[in-house]
């Protein structure tokens, strides 16, 4: 069950925050959120010697607190998207089959000529994707 | 030669593939509207310098969105941290996408370490414009090098970037080039990578 999603800017400034939890628990997302955002840069940084390549966009489970799971992407533009989820038993193929599509909304959000960079993704349009993209990553996992 | 090598048949015209249609389009309407960018941004400015600024912030907000588009989809999931690696994504996946060929080359610049350039023979934007005298060096490649400084800037590889014409010798129309000065912290972090 994906709780949060986020999208940070290049500066780690918040474009996009959407919690699909029904339990007001908004603001401890956005915390867990605003600390997986150190262990990014401590990943982009410091590259273990053994990760395969260090140009990599997906860059996998970033930490596990006590019920959530976390999970990073960064694109080439330095933007990160920020997957919190509650489910134990992931695959690894499912979350980047996700951040794949999630990327295209995204680079469909920003081609609009409306958006200002840097400024939060408004658009109702991606917002719903974004929604569609949740559930059927829901449906595929569960089965 | 035409005809030869048909493509598979279908015998229901609802059984053929969709395809993924044209990804050009036409030469015209783009010069039309690239006219009409230019006489727009000239009302309303007074002097040269201003509005090679404007154009160069209308390329800038164009090269911003080619960059995420084009990782998205051409790139795969590797992200350029060397200087050359940036530069001959720009010179062929970027050209190719937006001009339709690759750019004609790719040089560094001797007198100084963090200059480099890209020619063309000419641009096209520039196809259908020429510059009257009293403009003196105004180049509407602005337009294209401000799209090249989003890429850059985006990327993380700040620079400035300007366009220029320079006269050949034998030719009648000058060549362009798109000179590109990269800030000093991207000369810093390439030579701490080795």
């Amino acid at each position: 069950m994906i709780v949060c999603l986020a999208v940070v800017g290049h500066e780690n400034n918040p474009l996009y925050i959407q919690s699909f939890t029904e339990s007001d628990d908004a603001l401890k997302l956005h915390h867990i959120v605003h600390c997986s955002l150190d262990v990014i840069d401590e990943r982009v940084n410091n590259p273990k010697k053994s990760s395969p390549t260090i140009n990599e966009a997906f860059l996998g489970l970033l930490y596990p607190t006590e019920n959530y799971k976390v999970y990073g992407y960064l694109t080439n533009t330095k933007v990160k998207f920020i997957l919190v989820t509650t489910d134990l038993d992931i695959r690894d193929a499912d979350v980047r089959n996700f951040f794949r599509k999630f990327h295209a909304a995204y680079v469909d959000a920003v081609s609009n000529p409306f958006h200002v960079p840097g400024k939060r993704i408004t658009s109702r349009t991606f917002g719903e994707r974004v929604s569609t993209i949740v559930k059927s990553f829901g449906l595929s996992s569960a089965s | 030669m035409i005809g030869v090598g048909k493509a598979k048949q279908y015998a229901n015209v609802l059984d053929r593939p969709i395809g993924k249609g044209k990804q050009e389009v036409s030469l015209s309407a783009f010069a039309f509207l690239f006219s009409e960018l230019v006489q727009y941004n000239q009302i309303q400015v007074d002097n040269i310098a201003e509005l090679e600024r404007r154009l160069e912030d209308a390329g800038y907000a164009v090269g911003a969105r080619v960059l995420e588009l084009l990782c998205h989809r051409e790139k795969g999931n590797r992200r350029e941290i060397r200087l050359l690696g940036i530069l001959s994504f720009i010179h062929s996946t970027v050209w190719k996408v937006l001009f339709g060929k690759v750019a004609d080359s790719l040089e560094k610049g001797t007198e100084h370490e963090d200059e480099y350039m890209i020619s063309e023979k000419e641009l096209l934007v520039n196809r259908f414009i020429s510059i009257p005298k009293d403009m003196g060096a105004f180049n509407c490649g602005a337009f294209v090098a401000g799209i090249v400084r989003g890429v850059l800037d985006n990327a993380g590889f700040p620079a400035v970037v300007t366009a220029h014409f320079v006269p050949v010798d034998g030719q009648h129309r000058p060549r362009t080039t798109i000179l590109i000065k990269f800030a000093e912290e991207v000369l810093q972090r390439e030579a701490r990578l080795g």
